[in-house]
């Protein structure tokens, strides 16, 4: 009864944390997948440079700290008069770098796509972008369903990061509260749950789309 | 017409075709056979571009191969059955069928529609059309493989073994429809290992051995005693093609 007396004023300020990381989430899951379907597709059938430039930012994102480039756009990029807001720097920053682990898993998908495909579409005069457009992509985004999943379920838990750059998501509303109320265990459990629910969704939905994808498999 | 000269091609220093001169005129069925490696699956890709031979011409009407314009000209012009089908397992059936004509040949969807619809209720299958090629049996999924090249409205077709993964209840479901196909007039380039197949549909007999014609005859010719006698290399290969 003391813990919800205690925690009741603040419930607005969770729902609004939860809120934001929703948001957050969302806007990242896209525009990493948006990157990462680019990057694969150039990495896969560009030519020789583009393919190589894609290779090189595909690794050069999987290996720098997340925390350091947050912190690069949010404090280093003032220096050079470019601001941006706090979610939107999240939102940049979670797009560009998961964008490289999703073009990885798009890339993999790409390259099962079965010759006998590709070779169909050839003799029957589709262009390479309709080929890639209409065929290879759907066929590849069927196969790569599932590690995307595992990947945008991590994206949701990176987001709590944020808070380091005074995003109010939910862990940085968790800490105000938490500090506030001195109730750390209570505060920090539900905030386990609220990331439980938003990852419990997001694997949902994944999972949903993946049955729906692969239908066409059904006998 | 369909015109090789001195087609050449090798794999890794393995020569596959060895100076291919072949000369298809409407209206003919022309079944090619040989051993496996003889280059005969070779030859249909470099008609359709698939494989680009190292020299030599490859001429369809007066489109060649050579150069992109002939080549996409050409993919309107003549379609490809494959062996392994190679339908596009994400799409329903009909779809299968309406996607070149609408996006290569710039049929209005609901024309490509309807003459799908023709093109299955002819082979049998319009009630599959809503499914997935997963759904079918080998003969069925050959069936859509024919109704997909058919649907180009094409000059030409090339059938590269479209028989020898299937059962011979399947493949009898397929000839059937290819006869449809020879009494209709359509020129045909049909590679096979199967000589019933052969033997049924084509006019003319091109034997392949180790990337080179052999021999090309009318079927009649082919198949007699005296010729056979004559050439024991393909006695043998007929023996054993027939389990002999």
């Amino acid at each position: 009864m003391s813990f919800l007396s205690d925690i009741g004023p603040f419930i607005p300020a969770l729902w609004d944390g939860f809120l934001t990381t929703a948001a957050v989430s969302a806007a990242s899951i896209l525009g990493s997948f948006v990157v990462g379907t680019a990057l694969a597709v150039v990495a896969t059938y560009g030519g020789r440079i583009a393919a190589m430039a894609a290779t090189i930012y595909i690794e050069a994102f999987r290996n720098i700290s997340f925390l350091v480039l947050i912190f690069f756009f949010y404090f280093g990029l003032p220096e050079l008069g470019i601001f941006i807001s706090a979610f939107w720097t999240g939102v940049l920053v979670l797009s560009l770098a998961v964008g490289a682990y999703v073009a990885d898993a798009i890339s993999a998908g790409l390259t099962n796509v079965q010759g006998g495909v590709k070779d169909a579409a050839t003799a029957f005069g589709l262009t390479t972008a309709q080929r890639i457009r209409l065929l290879e992509l759907p066929l590849a985004l069927r196969v790569s369903l599932r590690p995307l999943g595992s990947l945008f379920v991590n994206l949701i838990l990176t987001t709590s990061i944020l808070s380091t750059i005074t995003l109010n998501e939910l862990t940085n509303a968790a800490k105000i509260i938490a500090s506030t109320t001195f109730r750390p265990f209570e505060v920090y459990f539900l905030l386990l749950i609220l990331y439980s629910i938003l990852t419990y969704l997001c694997s949902v939905i994944v999972h949903r789309m993946h049955v729906r994808a692969n239908r066409f498999l059904a006998t | 017409m369909i015109k090789l000269t001195d087609v050449r091609k090798s794999y890794a220093g393995k020569v596959v075709l060895d100076g291919i001169d072949l000369a298809v005129q409407a209206g003919e069925v022309v079944s090619i056979l040989g051993g496996s490696g003889a280059g005969k699956s070779t030859i249909v890709n470099c008609i359709n571009g698939l494989v680009a031979p190292d020299s030599g011409s490859v001429l369809l009407d007066e489109f060649s191969v050579a150069n992109r314009k002939g080549l996409r000209e050409i993919r309107k012009k003549c379609a490809t059955v494959f062996q392994n089908f190679n339908l596009y397992p994400h799409l329903t059936n009909i779809e299968n069928i309406t996607l070149a004509p609408v996006r290569v040949l710039g049929v209005e969807p609901k024309n490509a529609l309807a003459d799908a619809h023709d093109l299955l209720h002819s082979v049998g299958l319009n009630e599959h059309a809503d499914k997935y090629p997963a759904q079918l049996s080998g003969g069925q999924k050959q069936r859509i493989g024919i109704c997909r090249a058919l649907a180009m409205s094409p000059d030409y077709l090339l059938l590269d073994e479209i028989t020898s993964s299937l059962d011979p209840e399947m493949t009898a479901e397929v000839v059937d429809v290819l006869k449809l196909l020879v009494d209709k007039g359509m020129t045909m380039i049909l590679v096979t290992h199967e000589l019933n197949v052969a033997r049924s549909i084509s006019s003319r007999i091109v034997f392949l051995e180790a990337g080179r014609i052999l021999v090309d005859v009318h079927r009649d010719v082919f198949f007699s005693d005296a010729f056979l006698d004559e050439n024991r290399r393909i006695k043998s290969f007929i023996a054993s093609a027939n389990g002999l």
